[in-house]
């Protein structure tokens, strides 16, 4: 079985071009400044697109689509809605001010399911349009308890409404590479790991700690700020900066992981909506997907370090930032 | 400012450690000098013939550990024959760590009386970390806690079992407020506490007039139940302790 790459169209985005942020958010950066992606305006309005494909009708398309959105509106430490505003014969990724979700035929596309493109106000950060295709060169289910031939729409829709909504790619996963290329993957934690867990598996309607965790950080509900923590620090290795590591926050009470990237020269990180409470910190290097998936190929992603954990529990508080980190990682 | 606030409860924490160690050691000191004092009366006295209406004791001992739960942090898993994906285990535990305490209690009669304190420790969280899927060296990581119990219970001697003429042994039970305070003073968790055990108490002087009407030594051995504070599941942890303190009746 092939692995498949969940794509997302970021010609406008430059991903590393922001200072250490929580989670891993589409920016974009111009006059010397970078700015978060993000709808202001809600409820977001979205049209689906007035063609199915085999299998899957129309409709089927726009409930599917209808109940990932849902499942981003119902965080409840996040604040964002959004409104179906009918059928429509525009094509994805037409630049009309329309948000589009439709199918589109990409068999050159051989590895990615679907892709998530924006328009943007690069002033502001505003999205002001953002498209979703799902590639019909596959085959598509919306059955209830998944089709094990056909890959899940609802399942694919939840993480593209993730990078709709101005998310990037989690890291949040283990993979294997396979012989004949690509990555199996054997788990993830993510809705948003970029690589798909495959035909017929439906565990992505359901979204995780970390995707709960970064959707509230960018669009924050009332008190939110106030009852989550933050973990923040440096990555280092003999005392200099990692640019790219990949810090995640273990909650040994509740199970949850949530995780962010180093995201400059210093090596700093910035982890926000952990539950106050204990944390382990653990450090890998970004060797479990394409560093393409998640930075630009000049981001000069470091993963020559060994997994280290630190060595001291990290406690976050309820509101605000716990004790400063530094993560001392030796190389391979 | 959430981050602000914290700050002050920092301040005002600190301030509350150094209050209950210059309060255990001021009691300390003062049974010392009362005992120094006493020792003409404790040699005329062969027997507690009097018990104190109100009591006092300090004194420090230790509080065993205890497990918190063992926690895998997992990911869901491609293979559906497998329900997760384990990245890496935990197992964490309370270590064991000293303990002082300071106490007041009300004798009702010779038998039954009331009793509340506070027992401060400041015990470790060790956490061995094990079976990381990327084969991260085995570690423990560790944090450490600031506790706090105020509780109050029920007291009763049992003269019948008096060892000799001035042990007597008693047991007691209660329960109270448990306050943690993580390191870094960044949280503050809370949870109860219960307890129930035994021990002697050995007069060691008695005297029928003056401000103080007795004073002695005492051990306890109990065992705690602690509920809710830090725990990563959800069940009360037993705790082991034992202690000895200095008491003065007056």
């Amino acid at each position: 079985m092939k692995a498949f790459t969940l794509g997302v169209s970021m010609a406008l985005v430059a991903v590393l071009s922001q200072d250490a942020h929580a989670y891993l958010h589409f920016t974009t950066s111009g006059a010397g400044q970078s700015r978060v992606l993000k709808w202001q305006r809600t409820p977001v309005r979205w049209f689906a697109a007035d063609r199915g494909v085999p299998g899957v009708s129309a409709s089927d398309l726009q409930a599917a689509t209808a109940r990932a959105f849902a499942t981003w509106e119902a965080v409840p430490a996040a604040s964002i809605t959004f409104q179906f505003a009918g059928f429509t014969g525009a094509e994805p990724f037409d630049e009309d001010n329309v948000s589009v979700i439709g199918f589109e035929d990409h068999p050159d596309m051989e590895r990615v399911l679907g892709a998530t493109g924006f328009l943007i106000d690069t002033i502001t950060g505003e999205i002001v349009e953002s498209d979703i295709f799902f590639n019909s060169a596959f085959q598509w289910s919306t059955a209830a308890q998944g089709d094990p031939t056909r890959f899940d729409l609802e399942s694919v829709a939840v993480h593209e409404i993730g990078h709709f909504l101005g998310l990037g790619h989690s890291a949040l996963g283990e993979t294997e590479m396979r012989p004949e290329g690509g990555r199996r993957v054997l788990g993830s934690a993510s809705v948003m790991f970029p690589v798909a867990l495959g035909r017929g598996i439906t565990h992505d309607r359901e979204l995780q700690p970390d995707d709960m965790a970064g959707i509230s950080d960018l669009y924050p509900a009332a008190g939110f700020r106030e009852q989550s923590g933050v973990a923040r620090g440096r990555v280092t290795r003999n005392g200099a900066g990692i640019v790219g590591a990949h810090v995640a926050a273990f909650n040994p009470r509740t199970g949850a992981l949530v995780a962010a990237f180093t995201l400059n020269n210093d090596g700093e990180f910035q982890i926000a909506g952990l539950d106050p409470g204990p944390h382990l910190i653990r450090v890998e290097p970004l060797d479990d997907a394409d560093v393409e998936s998640f930075f630009s190929r000049s981001a000069g992603v470091d993963i020559d370090f060994l997994v280290t954990f630190h060595g001291r529990l990290f406690v976050a508080p309820r509101g605000g930032a716990g004790e400063r980190l530094t993560v001392a990682v030796r190389p391979k | 400012m959430p981050f602000a606030t914290g700050h002050r409860d920092t301040e005002s924490q600190r301030r509350l450690n150094s209050l209950c160690v210059s309060v255990t050691l001021w009691l300390v000191a003062c049974v010392a000098m009362f005992l120094v004092g006493a020792l003409p009366a404790y040699a005329q006295t062969a027997e507690p013939r009097r018990v104190g209406r109100v009591e006092v004791d300090a004194g420090g001992g230790k509080l065993g550990g205890a497990d918190l739960g063992s926690a895998d942090a997992n990911l869901r898993a491609s293979d559906p024959a497998r329900r997760s994906f384990r990245l890496f285990s935990t197992e964490s535990r309370f270590a064991s760590a000293p303990t002082f305490h300071v106490r007041a209690g009300f004798a009702f009669n010779r038998r039954i009386g009331v009793e509340g304190g506070l027992m401060v420790s400041r015990p470790d969280i060790r956490t061995p970390v094990s079976a990381d899927v990327e084969d991260a060296p085995a570690i423990t990581v560790t944090g450490r806690v600031g506790q706090y119990a105020i509780d109050a219970g029920v007291v009763v001697m049992i003269s019948e079992l008096r060892l000799g003429s001035r042990t007597v042994p008693f047991v007691a039970a209660g329960a109270g407020y448990l306050r943690q305070l993580h390191e870094g003073q960044t949280l503050v968790e809370q949870g109860h506490v219960y307890h129930a055990g035994g021990g002697v108490k050995h007069w060691l002087l008695t005297r029928d007039r003056g401000f103080i009407s007795a004073a002695g030594l005492r051990a306890d051995a109990r065992l705690y139940l602690m509920s809710g504070g830090i725990a990563f599941e959800d069940r009360a942890r037993p705790h082991a302790a034992i202690s000895g303190s200095v008491f003065v009746a007056f």
